[in-house]
């Protein structure tokens, strides 16, 4: 099949910025295993919370503010709600992930992983039906927000034709992995969660509390996991079930980069977006399985990912 | 020198993996001390160390440092009480540096330690352990097994203790390393630093400390001056064994 030069720069865009709203999610759901060694199966569903939640705190603050009226200054407003609306969102799974570690994980770090699989299972099954409750079953379509932002003419100005608001996933996206690259290899606590992530004993011996780590990351990865659901919302819809599917590809993503290993997930997360969207133009079948065949190969050649393990690796 | 040692373990019975691996330790250390515990391996050397830092579990006995109970508290607020721990695999912080590693203990007990210029501690560790001033920057991984023991040495030793544990600080290292290391541990005991070290070669320690025991199958079985002790024909066939199990 030939494609155009545009149309493969479009896909490869679009794979990248799919990219980065996995590594969103990803990089919180590694960084946990990395150092709690739970593996969340919750995480699909904070991101959802994250989605809907934005729709909720961006209904509000339209419902407080007005509707925007037209011209620059109308969509500028607009896109100023749905950062606020996505900060807010993101602000809302901190105090989340808090409790969910404090009440329910920290029972269970000394029992078998089965225990964690099944309670974070349990958390799973409570958030989706959280979310019937207060939502509804049916989906929330948000085109009108996408649309708006992609009013703003962006890409036009390079000559290519492609949607605002993807541009701004892209940036936002590169801003938060620099963020997160910056917070553990330059702050004092994100070495220090490095340290408790390479060695959790020793941590302990030079006074780390790795209660006090451990709560820290995991609300970090839920702010992680709800800024990705704000932010993947506007283009699609939210749906019950949308959690699912961003957390099967999480775990594709931080197997290919190595379980733990955030330069993995990174790495991970753009290869399996980008491949993810070639094959949508190259061959439609094959759009699920091309992600799991690169695990697979993956797995056969470097069994232990392309970058082993976090903290060292950070 | 108070009358009451800086750190006293009286019955320690400590436990590896649901098995009790100590046999009622009695052990002090006086401030400014400089004390040996020497035994073949497997002897309970790292397991006594570790019962003290509670990072393996104390089924009875007690662990007091200038009189507080280490049992009953947490074992993250151990180093914040003043005792910095070299464990025997000197577990870096790997993918860091020398500094960082150093670094560390301060940003997580600085404030316990009462240290209010990190700086100058970290430059008063390099002082100490002058092999590492030029290798600051260097990821630990990267170091020699001598280097490597210095940098967790200088990481016990950048919380500013009180005590210092070293689990078999010199095992496995050329002799001139073994000099380099005997000659260090010195300077930090002249700090007023205590000093308690595990060695499963008792020629090491002679030196180096001021009173030794000797440990085997988890059981204090000797005490005293360490030059009489290891001249000792017992201890030193009994040491002879070393490697055995």
């Amino acid at each position: 099949m030939a494609v155009s030069a545009t149309a493969a720069l479009v896909q490869t865009l679009n794979g990248i910025q799919f990219g980065f709203i996995l590594f969103m999610i990803a990089s919180g759901l590694t960084v946990i295993l990395g150092i709690l060694d739970v593996l969340n199966l919750a995480h699909g569903e904070l991101f959802s919370l994250g989605a809907y939640t934005a729709i909720g705190v961006f209904g509000f603050i339209i419902g407080v503010i007005g509707p925007p009226g037209g011209g620059v200054v109308g969509t500028v407003v607009f896109v100023l709600a749905v950062i606020a609306a996505v900060l807010v969102t993101a602000a809302i799974l901190l105090p989340v992930g808090t409790i969910f570690e404090a009440v329910f994980l920290r029972q269970i770090y000394d029992r078998d992983q089965v225990y964690q699989l099944v309670l974070t299972f349990a958390l799973l099954l409570i958030l989706l039906d959280v979310k019937k409750f207060i939502w509804g079953d049916s989906s929330i379509r948000t085109d009108a927000v996408y649309s708006a932002i992609n009013t703003i003419p962006t890409s036009e100005l390079v000559g290519l034709n492609y949607p605002t608001y993807n541009v701004f996933v892209i940036l936002v996206g590169s801003a938060v992995v620099a963020g997160l690259f910056w917070f553990f290899e330059r702050t004092k606590t994100g070495r220090i969660i490095r340290a408790t992530a390479i060695d959790r004993e020793m941590a302990t011996a030079i006074g780390v509390s790795t209660d006090r780590v451990f709560t820290l990351v995991f609300a970090l990865g839920a702010f992680l996991a709800g800024f990705a659901g704000a932010m993947a919302v506007p283009p699609t819809s939210a749906t019950l079930e949308m959690g699912t599917n961003p957390l099967v590809l999480s775990f594709v993503v931080i197997v290919i980069g190595g379980l733990g290993s955030l330069r993995g997930a990174f790495v991970g997360a753009l290869l399996v977006g980008v491949i993810r969207s070639w094959m949508i133009t190259l061959y439609p079948p094959g759009e699920i399985a091309a992600p799991f065949a690169i695990m697979a190969l993956i797995l056969l050649v470097k069994p232990e990912g392309l970058f082993g393990t976090w903290g060292e690796t950070a | 020198m108070s009358s009451e040692p800086l750190l006293s373990v009286r019955g320690l019975n400590a436990a590896v993996e649901g098995f009790q691996v100590t046999e009622d330790i009695d052990l002090d250390v006086n401030a400014g001390e400089a004390v040996g515990l020497v035994g073949r391996n497997g002897a309970g050397k790292t397991s006594t160390f570790r019962g003290i830092m509670g990072l393996t579990p104390v089924w009875s006995g007690s662990v007091k440092f200038r009189g507080e109970e280490l049992t009953d508290i947490r074992s993250e607020l151990i180093p914040k009480r003043g005792i910095g721990y070299q464990p025997e695999d000197r577990k870096l912080f790997t993918g860091m540096t020398v500094d960082e590693n150093f670094r560390l203990p301060i940003w997580t007990s600085g404030k316990a330690r009462g240290i209010d210029d990190e700086d100058a501690v970290v430059e008063s560790v390099y002082d100490v352990l002058t092999e590492l001033d030029d290798r600051r920057n260097a990821k630990v991984q990267n170091l020699s097994g001598g280097q490597a023991k210095m940098v967790a040495i200088g990481r016990a030793l950048a919380l500013q203790p009180d005590l210092l544990i070293l689990d078999e600080p010199l095992e496995g290292l050329a002799p001139v390393v073994v000099e380099n290391l005997k000659r260090y541990i010195r300077a930090i005991n002249d700090r007023d630093i205590a000093v308690l070290i595990a060695e499963s070669n008792v020629t090491h320690v002679p030196e180096v400390v001021d009173r030794l025991y000797v440990i085997e199958r988890g059981d204090i079985i000797a005490s005293g001056d360490p030059a009489e002790l290891a001249a000792d024909e017992d201890i030193q066939k009994l040491m002879q064994g070393s490697g055995a199990e």
